[in-house]
């Protein structure tokens, strides 16, 4: 996983777009830092709307009228964090080499994914997006979706403000 | 009463934000420390900090932490200020890990001209 982690870093600092950055001017990391806050406001907005629901708030709006602007905000939102965020790394990325909060996050932010990917899967939500009636247990296993996602997404905020700090 | 509440509040979490800037800034730097030594690497300006690299006398390298970029900049200090092999001193703090020759700077002297990219400490 280190190897890995390592490998990536270089390939990144490595990069074209990373040695572009390096020589485009003293504010760019700033604009990369500003994009990059935006992405996550975005991201951290929309899915903070949607887990509590999914948590039990505001049960009396239904969940396909909440999904309609959260879910394409998310989505939008993880683009621009990532992109952002990539960027940002292309310019001194082996200086993070072993920093325990970008090691924590980068496999977070997969698992994040991986997260997406299964509850999309789930009857529960499919039935909830689509508008149906729930069925039983439907309540829980939406509660504890939101809930995982709600802690994915702190975590891999949490890890990411600290990075600078370690 | 209800507004002069308002900026009480405002207030502390101004206040609150200051040391939560200082420190992102100096903790893990302590002390006010001088080197004089030769460039190694020049000044870097593209991340979120300026760097550079100095070789003291004794022979080793220390890590040169400057402003972030902007402010780095704006202090006067550019890339191509100082070339290779340039004496220079560094005024700043030093990393309190031992084993990290490291300073975060306050001031860099080059050719008698000093570049304050952090104002000095109060008393």
């Amino acid at each position: 996983m280190e190897d890995t982690l390592y490998a990536i870093l270089l390939w990144l600092e490595e990069s074209a777009l990373g040695e572009a950055v390096r020589d485009s001017g003293v504010w760019t990391y700033g604009w990369l830092n500003l994009a990059h806050i935006l992405g996550i406001a975005t991201l951290f907005g929309a899915m903070l709307i949607l887990d509590l629901r999914l948590l039990g708030a505001w049960r009396s709006i239904a969940l396909p009228l909440l999904a309609r602007p959260t879910i394409p905000l998310a989505a939008v939102g993880f683009l621009i964090a990532v992109t952002s965020g990539a960027t940002m790394l292309t310019v001194n990325a082996t200086g993070y080499e072993g920093n325990p909060f970008l090691y924590t996050k980068l496999p977070l932010i997969g698992v994040a994914v991986i997260n997406v990917l299964v509850v999309q899967r789930l009857t529960a939500w499919r039935r909830a997006l689509a508008g149906h009636d729930p069925g039983s247990g439907d309540h829980r296993v939406l509660g504890i979706v939101g809930a995982i996602s709600l802690l994915l997404w702190l975590a891999i905020i949490a890890c990411g403000r600290m990075i600078g700090y370690w | 009463m209800r507004s002069k509440n308002q900026m009480a509040i405002v207030t502390a979490l101004l206040l609150g934000a200051l040391p939560a800037f200082a420190h992102h800034g100096w903790s893990g730097n302590e002390g006010e420390i001088s080197v004089t030594g030769v460039v190694e690497a020049t000044v870097n300006l593209s991340g979120p900090h300026g760097t550079m690299q100095v070789r003291d006398a004794e022979g080793t390298l220390w890590h040169i932490t400057l402003a972030p970029a902007p402010r780095t900049h704006r202090a006067g200090l550019r890339e191509d200020t100082i070339p290779v092999g340039a004496e220079v001193t560094v005024h700043g703090a030093r990393n309190e890990d031992s084993g990290q020759n490291e300073i975060k700077t306050r001031r860099v002297t080059y050719d008698g001209t000093h570049y304050d990219v952090y104002p000095p400490p109060r008393d």
